[in-house]
C-alpha cells in the first residue's frame, strides 16, 4: 500500500522538478547577441583546447560572431576539398597564393605570393612568395615545402584515393609540372595557354597545406582541432557535424587579419531552424543555405538585414544528343527550347525570386549573351509547335519524352520546377512527358552517363568565375570533370561528345588562348549561338543565395559590396572582413 | 566516447547487477530461464542486422556516385570499392560485417569525411537517448496516471474523456503536433528554443565526455549549460511524450481494467475489504507489474517516434543521422546504426522481461 | 465507506428490453445497444459515419473537389478565403503607355513588378491576351515582356522613374500606400482588361497556386488507398502464416516466429525508411514497405488464437471424426480469429495512414505529381510563419482519417473483448 502511493508521490515530484527547471531555464530564452554574451573565458590561439571548467558567469566582453549554415564540413585538406563550405573554410584558416578582393570577383590580388607573371607563350605562370610566411603554429614555410604540398594535388594517385578529388579539376587538366625556381619563387608549366589561369590560383586547391598534418602521401580529410595556416584564423575547436571555432592567428602578415575575437560557425540540419535562429537572435550571420521564402519571411524583422547575392548556382536541362534518344533529332531539341516559359517558372514556383537564365553563361561573366532569347523568343509555343510538326510528330503521333529529376537533392522547388516544364512542354499538345523521380545516388550517375535520359535536370555552380568553366564542362569530351554526355563511353580525350557541332569545340579553344578581353568577349559570344542552336543543354534559371545579419555585424566599407558582408559574384565569404559595430 | 560503451553504462551496470542478484539468488530454473531468454534474444537481433544489410546491398544506388559525384573518373572508382570492401563477394562481406559487429568494431563512414562511426554515434546516440528518457518519463507518468483513473472510474465522464484524449494525441502525426507546438512555443510565445540541444556560445563551454549533456553539465557544475540543455529539451520531450502518452493510457487502461475483473479482486471485494484497499493493494499493485513491462517493450514505438521528432526539432540524434545516411547511401553507417538500435531495444527487452519473470509470481519457469 | 455487494441478476429476471432484443432486426438491435454499451456504442457510431464520409471522399474526389490539385489555380500563398488583389499598371504622367495593350509588338519591353506577388503573372496573362486579340484579328507578332523582378514595391516603381522599365504592375493596394513618393507617376488602371477574376479558396492555396482543399479530397484517395492496401495485404500474409504455425507447430512454428519477433521488435518506422530507400518512390513500394511491418502484428495475435483454439474440444472432436486439416482450420478455427483480427485491421488501418504519411514527410515516399498530406506538411513546413495554413489543414486532415479508424477499433474492442465487459 505504502509502495504505491509512494510511486505516485515520485512521480508527481519528478513532474514538478521539471517544472521548476523549466522556468529557471527560462533565463536563456532570447539572449545571446554578441555584446551581451555570457561566454567563458576566451582559449589561446596557441594553447591547447581550452580549460572550460572555469565558471560560466564571468562576463566577458568576447566578441564573437556566429554564423550559421546548413553545410556540413566533408574535407579541410586543400588538396581534395571541393565544396563550398570546405572551401570557405580553408581560406579562413589559409590563404591561396593569390585572392580575390573580397566583394568582387574580378579584382585579383596577391595573397601569399605575388600577381603572376606569364611567360611569353603563355605556357607557364611564376608566382613569387612573401617573406616571413609562418603557419599558425610557427612553422617557416620554405618554396620547397610550398611546391611540394601544392605536388599534392598533380598526384594521381593520392587524389584517386580521396572522396572530392578536386586535382583532377583544378590543377591536372592545366597543369603539366609545378617547380621551385629560387628560394622564392614558384613555376606552373601548362598544358596549354589559358588566360584564366590565375583565377584558378586563388582558390582553395592552391593553399599550402600545413606538412605536418597534410602529409604528401596521404590525405587528411578532417584533422583534429587545432588547424593551423597561413591564413588570418586558426580552428580551435571542431566537431564536423555542428560546430567550427576560429580565432585569430598572431603570425598572419596579410592584408585581411581578423578583426573580432572568435568566429563559431553553427551547423543547422535544415534551413527553417537557421531561419528560426537568426530571427531569434541565436546567430549571429544566417549564410548558405536559406530558401527565396525564408529569406522573405525574414525581411520583416526588426533588426535583421536580408541582402541577396546576385551569382548564383544554375539550373539547367542536360539534353541527350545521342542516336537512339528522341532528342537527338535537332528539332526536338530546339522545340523543347523554344516551349519552356521561365518566367512561369520562376514566379509560380519560387515567387520570382529566380531569375530566368538565356544563356550557359551567366550574366556578369565575360562575353555573357541572351543565346537562347535571341534564338527561340521563349515561351514561342508556336514555333516549337512547327518544329515538331517538322520533325514528324502530331496530335495522333506524340512525342514521348522521359524527364528525369531528383525530388530531394535540389530541394523541392526545383522538383516543382521540373514538373511545371512538364507541363509546359504538354502545352504545346505534341508532347507527353513522364517525370521519372530517383532518388540522387542513382540518378546522377544515371543523367550524366548518357545511357539513361533524353533530358534530365543538373546544377551548377562555377569552379572558377570564368565563363570557361560554364562552357567546357558541357562540350569537351574528355571524361574528366566533365558534365557531356559520353553514351557507351564514346567520347576520347579532348574530343568533343557525340553529335555535337565540332566548331564548339574550336570555338572553346580559341578563346581559351585569346588574350585580349574584347575579343575574347566575341568569340564567347559567338559560342554562346552557336550552343544555342545546337541546344547543347538548356538553361533554366539562376538560383539566388542570401545572406542574413543582425544589426551591429558589419563588413568592410571599404571593400565592394559591404550590403552583403563584402560576398561578391564568387561567393567568397571572407570571415576577416566582419566586424561587430555599437 | 564509444557509444555502446554509453548504453552499457547506462543500462549495463543495473542491468548486470540485477541479473547477477537473481542469479545468485534465484533458483535453479529461474537461471534456466534467464538464459533461456538471452538464447532467444541474440538470434533475434542477428536476424534484425542481417535483414538490413541484404535490404541495403540490393539497393540500387551508386554509393560510389554518391560519394564521388558525377565528375569520378573509373580509376577512381577503383579506389573506393577496394577501400570500401565492395568488391569483395556479398557473402563474404556479411560475414566480414558480423564480425565486426561482434567486436565492436562499427566501421568508417563512407560518405565525405569519413569519420569513424563509433565517434559520429558516440555524439548521436546519447543525442537521442537524452530526447527519449525524458518522453518516456513524460508518457509513462501521463499514462500510468491517467490510465490507472480512467480504469478506477470505468464508464464515467473521466473515463470515457481520458479515451477521447488518448486517442486523440495518438492519432496526431508526431511531426504536426511537434511542428504546432513549435509555432507556439517556441515562435508565438517565445518560451522556448527553437532547436538544437544546447545555446551556441554556451555549449563552447561544455566539457563532453559522455556527451550526455545534462550529465556533462552536471558533472562539471557548468549550471547554465544545464538550464539550457533543459529548456532546449522540454518541447521535444513534450511532444515526443504526449503522443505516447495516447498509447500508454490506452495500454495502462485495459490492463488495470483486466485485473480489476480478477477473481481474487473480486473475493476481496466480496470478503468485506475496503474498495479503497482492495483497488490500491491489491489490483493496482498487480496491475502495474504486466502494465510497467508492456511500456517497456514499446521502446521500438519510442525509437521510431523519435526519428521523427528529432528531424523536426533539428536534434541531433541517430534517428536523423540513420535519415541522412540512407540518403547518400552510406552502408557502414546505416548498417552500423541499426545495429546499435536493435541492440539496445533487444538489451531493454531483455532486461524487462528478466525483471518480469522475477516479480510476476504468475510467470512460470 | 460502505461497500457495495453486488447482487447477480436473479436468472429468471430478464429485463424487457432484452426480450424485445430478440424479436427485432439487425439494425434495431445494433440502435437499442445504445443501451447495452453506452457511450462505447456513441465512439463507434460516430467514427464509423466519419470513416464512411472518408470512403465516399476518397472514392469520389472529382465530386467533390472544384479544382484539379495539380493545377495552378490562383495566386501563391492565398489565405483561406482571402481573394487576390487587383493589380494595375503604373506608368509616368504623360507617357505614351496607358496599358500594356499599347507595348510596342515584337519588342521585349521591360516591365518592373516585385517578388512574391502575383503582379508578374498577372502582366503576363495580359500580354497574351493581347497577343491572342491581334492574332485573331490577322496580325502578326507577339507582345513580349521583359520582367524585371524587384524585392519591394517602392524599387520596382523607381525602376519606372529612372527609365529602365517602361511601366510596373503592382497591386492597387501596395501603389496606393506609396503613391504619393512617386507624384510623376500614375495608375493607369487595370492590368487586365478582361474580367477581373477574383476568387477566393475556402482554404487557401499552397506554395505552387494549388488549392489546398482540393489536394485535401484527393489526398484522401491515396491516404485511404495506401491505408487500406497495406492493411489488406498484411492481412493477406500474415494471417494464414499465423494459422499455419499455430497450428502446426514445431520447427517451422518456432523459425516463422522467431523471424516474425525479429521484425515487430523492430522500430517500425526505421525498417519503413530503409525498405522505401531501397525501392525508391511510389505508391507500391510505400504499400510494401508499411505492409512488411504489420504482418508480425497479425501473426501474433492469430498464432496465439490458433494455440488456444487448437485445445478446444470441438476441435479435438471433430479431428477424432476424420475431419481434413483445411477444414478444421476453415470452418473451427478462423471464425474464431475474426473478431481479433477485425479490430487490428481497423488500427492496423489507423497506423498505416500515420506512417505513410511520416514516410512521406521525411521525403521518402511519394513522387511528386501524386497530391499526399504528408508532402504537404513537409512542404508546408517552411511556410510555417507566413503560411499556417499550409500545413494545419493536412496535418488536421490525417488526424481525423487516424482518430476514426482508431475510435473504431477501440469501441470494437470494449464490444468485443469478454474480459472488458461488467460481470
Amino acid at each position: 500500500m505504502r509502495r504505491t502511493r509512494l510511486s505516485w508521490r515520485i512521480i508527481a515530484l519528478l513532474g514538478a522538478l521539471a517544472l521548476v527547471a523549466a522556468a529557471c531555464g527560462g533565463d536563456d530564452s532570447g539572449d545571446d547577441t554578441t555584446t551581451t554574451t555570457a561566454a567563458p573565458a576566451a582559449t589561446t590561439t596557441t594553447a591547447a583546447p581550452s580549460d572550460t571548467t572555469t565558471t560560466t558567469e564571468a562576463m566577458m566582453d568576447d566578441r564573437t560572431i556566429i554564423i550559421g549554415t546548413t553545410d556540413t564540413v566533408s574535407s579541410l585538406d586543400s588538396a581534395d576539398a571541393y565544396a563550398t563550405a570546405d572551401w570557405e573554410l580553408i581560406k579562413a584558416f589559409n590563404e591561396p597564393l593569390l585572392r580575390f578582393q573580397p566583394g568582387s570577383n574580378s579584382v585579383l590580388e596577391p595573397g601569399i605570393a605575388s600577381l603572376p607573371v606569364a611567360s611569353d607563350d603563355g605556357l607557364s605562370w611564376e608566382v613569387t612568395l612573401r617573406d616571413g610566411l609562418v603557419f599558425g603554429d610557427g612553422l617557416e614555410l620554405t618554396v620547397e615545402m610550398a611546391v611540394a604540398q601544392l605536388n599534392r594535388l598533380m598526384d594521381t594517385d593520392l587524389q584517386a584515393s580521396a572522396p572530392n578529388q578536386v586535382g583532377n579539376t583544378l590543377a591536372i587538366p592545366y597543369v603539366e609540372s609545378i617547380e621551385a625556381v629560387g628560394d622564392d619563387t614558384i613555376r606552373f608549366n601548362l598544358l596549354g595557354p589559358a588566360g584564366f589561369f590565375p583565377q584558378i590560383l586563388a582558390g582553395a586547391p592552391y593553399t599550402i597545406a600545413h606538412p605536418d598534418y597534410f602529409a604528401l602521401d596521404e590525405m587528411n580529410l578532417l584533422p583534429t582541432a587545432p588547424i593551423y595556416g597561413l591564413g588570418p584564423w586558426t580552428i580551435t575547436e571542431i566537431t564536423a557535424a555542428e560546430q567550427t571555432v576560429l580565432e585569430p592567428n598572431p603570425f598572419y602578415t596579410g592584408s585581411y587579419p581578423a578583426r573580432v575575437d572568435r568566429i563559431i560557425v553553427q551547423r543547422f540540419a535544415n534551413p527553417s531552424a537557421m531561419a528560426d535562429a537568426v530571427r531569434e537572435g541565436e546567430i549571429d550571420v544566417a549564410w548558405r543555405i536559406l530558401g527565396a521564402e525564408a529569406a522573405d519571411d525574414l525581411k520583416s524583422v526588426d533588426g535583421l538585414t536580408v541582402e541577396t547575392i546576385p551569382q548564383a548556382p544554375i539550373r539547367y536541362l542536360i539534353v541527350n544528343h545521342a542516336d537512339g534518344f528522341v532528342t537527338a533529332d535537332p528539332l526536338v531539341r530546339q522545340a523543347l527550347a523554344a516551349a519552356i516559359d521561365r518566367d512561369e517558372l520562376s514566379d509560380v514556383v519560387f515567387g520570382g525570386a529566380v531569375t530566368p537564365l538565356l544563356s550557359p553563361v551567366p550574366p556578369g561573366f565575360l562575353g555573357a549573351n541572351e543565346a537562347f532569347e535571341d534564338a527561340y523568343q521563349a515561351p514561342n509555343l508556336d514555333l516549337a509547335v512547327q518544329l515538331l510538326t517538322d520533325a514528324g510528330y502530331s496530335e495522333s503521333n506524340k512525342l514521348q519524352l522521359d524527364l528525369g529529376y531528383p525530388p530531394e537533392h535540389y530541394g523541392v522547388t526545383t522538383a516543382d520546377g521540373v514538373l511545371l516544364v512538364a507541363q509546359q512542354w504538354e502545352a504545346t499538345g505534341l508532347i507527353e512527358v513522364n517525370a521519372i523521380a530517383q532518388e540522387w545516388s542513382t540518378y546522377v550517375s544515371n543523367c550524366t552517363n548518357g545511357d539513361t535520359y533524353p533530358v534530365c535536370v543538373l546544377g551548377w555552380f562555377f569552379d572558377f568565375p570564368d565563363a570557361e568553366n560554364y562552357l567546357q564542362p558541357f562540350i569537351e569530351g574528355d571524361g574528366l570533370g566533365t558534365m557531356v554526355l559520353c553514351p557507351n563511353d564514346s567520347c576520347g580525350e579532348g574530343v568533343t561528345a557525340t553529335g555535337i557541332d565540332p566548331l564548339l569545340g574550336q570555338l572553346l579553344l580559341d578563346q581559351r588562348a585569346e588574350t585580349d578581353l574584347d575579343k575574347r568577349a566575341e568569340l564567347i559570344g559567338q559560342l554562346q549561338d552557336v550552343y544555342a542552336d545546337e541546344v547543347v543543354t538548356i538553361p533554366l534559371w539562376l538560383e539566388p543565395e542570401f545572406i542574413i545579419y543582425r544589426d551591429g555585424i558589419v563588413g568592410d566599407s571599404s571593400l565592394p559590396n559591404p550590403q552583403t558582408l563584402n560576398i561578391g559574384p564568387d561567393f567568397e565569404f571572407i570571415y576577416s572582413v566582419l566586424d561587430i559595430t555599437g | 566516447m564509444h557509444p555502446l560503451l554509453t548504453v552499457f553504462l547506462i543500462f549495463g551496470i543495473p542491468a548486470g547487477l540485477a541479473l547477477g542478484w537473481v542469479f545468485l539468488r534465484g533458483s535453479e530454473s529461474l537461471r534456466r530461464y534467464i538464459l533461456t531468454r538471452i538464447a532467444h534474444t541474440v538470434p533475434m537481433v542477428l536476424i534484425q542486422i542481417s535483414i538490413v544489410f541484404f535490404v541495403l546491398r540490393v539497393m540500387p544506388g551508386d554509393v560510389v556516385s554518391s560519394t564521388l559525384g558525377p565528375k569520378a573518373s573509373d580509376a577512381a572508382r577503383e579506389n573506393i570499392m577496394e577501400a570500401l570492401g565492395l568488391d569483395d563477394p556479398l557473402i563474404v562481406q556479411y560475414f566480414k560485417f558480423l564480425g565486426d559487429v561482434v567486436t565492436f568494431d562499427l566501421g568508417d563512414s563512407f560518405i565525405g569525411a569519413r569519420r569513424p562511426i563509433t565517434d559520429e554515434l558516440g555524439e548521436r546516440l546519447p543525442a537521442t537517448l537524452e530526447l527519449i528518457i525524458p518522453a518516456a518519463i513524460v508518457a509513462l507518468g501521463t499514462g500510468l496516471l491517467f490510465g490507472t483513473y480512467a480504469a478506477i472510474r470505468r464508464k464515467r465522464t473521466a473515463d470515457y474523456s481520458l479515451r477521447l484524449y488518448s486517442v486523440i494525441v495518438y492519432s496526431m502525426p508526431i511531426f504536426w503536433l511537434g511542428l504546432l507546438l513549435r509555432l507556439v512555443f517556441s515562435v508565438w510565445l517565445d518560451w522556448t528554443p527553437i532547436a538544437g540541444r544546447i545555446d551556441v556560445v554556451t555549449n563552447t563551454t561544455l566539457e563532453r565526455t559522455t556527451n550526455l549533456l545534462l550529465v556533462d553539465s552536471i558533472i562539471t557544475g557548468n549550471w547554465a549549460a544545464m538550464r539550457s540543455v533543459l529548456h532546449h529539451m522540454i518541447l521535444p520531450a513534450m511532444t515526443l511524450g504526449l503522443v505516447l502518452s495516447g498509447v500508454f493510457i490506452r495500454l495502462t487502461r485495459i490492463n488495470v481494467i483486466e485485473t480489476l475483473q480478477e477473481d481474487y479482486v473480486i473475493s476481496a471485494r466480496a470478503r468485506g475489504i475496503r474498495e479503497r484497499v482492495v483497488t490500491y493493494s491489491y489490483a493496482l499493485k498487480n496491475a502495474m507489474i504486466p502494465v510497467v513491462t508492456v511500456i517497456g517493450l514499446q521502446v521500438a514505438i519510442l525509437l521510431a517516434g523519435a526519428v521523427l521528432t528529432e528531424t523536426v526539432f533539428n536534434w541531433p540524434g541517430m534517428g536523423r543521422y540513420l535519415i541522412e545516411r540512407i540518403s547518400s547511401r552510406d552502408f557502414q553507417a546505416v548498417q552500423s546504426t541499426v545495429a546499435v538500435f536493435a541492440l539496445f531495444v533487444a538489451m531493454i527487452s531483455l532486461a524487462v522481461d528478466v525483471i518480469y519473470s522475477v516479480l510476476d509470481p504468475r510467470v512460470k519457469y | 465507506m460502505a461497500t457495495e455487494l453486488e447482487t447477480p441478476p436473479d436468472p429468471g429476471q430478464v429485463a424487457d428490453w432484452e426480450l424485445e432484443l430478440q424479436k427485432v432486426g439487425i439494425a434495431r438491435r445494433m440502435f437499442m445497444a445504445r443501451k447495452w454499451y453506452g457511450t462505447d456504442w456513441w465512439f463507434v457510431a460516430i467514427s464509423s459515419v466519419m470513416v464512411v464520409a472518408f470512403l465516399v471522399l476518397a472514392a469520389f474526389p472529382q465530386v467533390f473537389a472544384e479544382y484539379d490539385p495539380l493545377e495552378q489555380v490562383g495566386p501563391r500563398l492565398l489565405a483561406p478565403g482571402e481573394r487576390p488583389e487587383q493589380e494595375i499598371l503604373v506608368v509616368p504622367i504623360e507617357g505614351p503607355i496607358s496599358a500594356i495593350a499599347d507595348f510596342e509588338v515584337g519588342v521585349r519591353t521591360p516591365v518592373a513588378v516585385a517578388i512574391d506577388t502575383p503582379s508578374s503573372e498577372a502582366a503576363r496573362d495580359e500580354a497574351e491576351r493581347i497577343t491572342d486579340e491581334i492574332a485573331a484579328s490577322g496580325g502578326e507578332g507577339r507582345i513580349r515582356l521583359r520582367i524585371q523582378r524587384f524585392e519591394t514595391v517602392p524599387e520596382a516603381l523607381e525602376a519606372v522613374v529612372a527609365g529602365e522599365a517602361v511601366a510596373a504592375v503592382i497591386s492597387s493596394k501596395a501603389y496606393d500606400a506609396v503613391a504619393d513618393d512617386f507624384p510623376m507617376l500614375t495608375n493607369s488602371g487595370a492590368v487586365s482588361s478582361a474580367e477581373q477574376d477574383a476568387t477566393s479558396f475556402p482554404l487557401g492555396t499552397n506554395q505552387v497556386g494549388q488549392d489546398v482543399l482540393s489536394r485535401l479530397i484527393w489526398g484522401a484517395r491515396i491516404a485511404i488507398f495506401i491505408g487500406f492496401s497495406a492493411s489488406i495485404a498484411s492481412f493477406v500474409i500474415g494471417v494464414p502464416l499465423g494459422l499455419l504455425a499455430g497450428f502446426v507447430g514445431g520447427k517451422t512454428d518456432r523459425a516463422m516466429t522467431l523471424v516474425m519477433d525479429s521484425i515487430y521488435a523492430f522500430p517500425g518506422l526505421i525498417l519503413a525508411i530503409a525498405i522505401t530507400a531501397v525501392l525508391g518512390p511510389s505508391i507500391f513500394n510505400i504499400i510494401v514497405a508499411i505492409a512488411v511491418l504489420y504482418i508480425p502484428t497479425y501473426y501474433r495475435i492469430v498464432r496465439g488464437q490458433t494455440l488456444q483454439a487448437k485445445e478446444e474440444l470441438y476441435v479435438e472432436a471433430a479431428r477424432s471424426l476424420g475431419a481434413k486439416s483445411k477444414v478444421i482450420l476453415g470452418r473451427y478455427i478462423f471464425p474464431n480469429v475474426i473478431p481479433s483480427v477485425a479490430v487490428i485491421f481497423s488500427v492496423n488501418v489507423a497506423d498505416a495512414i500515420l506512417t505513410g504519411a511520416g514516410l512521406s514527410f521525411l521525403g521518402l515516399g511519394l513522387p511528386l505529381d501524386i497530391p499526399d498530406w504528408g508532402i504537404d506538411l513537409a512542404r508546408g513546413q517552411e511556410f510555417i510563419r507566413s503560411a499556417w495554413w499550409l500545413i494545419t489543414f493536412p496535418g488536421l486532415a490525417v488526424m481525423l482519417i487516424v482518430l476514426a479508424f482508431t475510435m473504431m477499433g477501440e469501441g470494437l474492442v470494449e464490444i468485443f473483448n469478454p474480459k472488458l465487459r461488467e460481470r
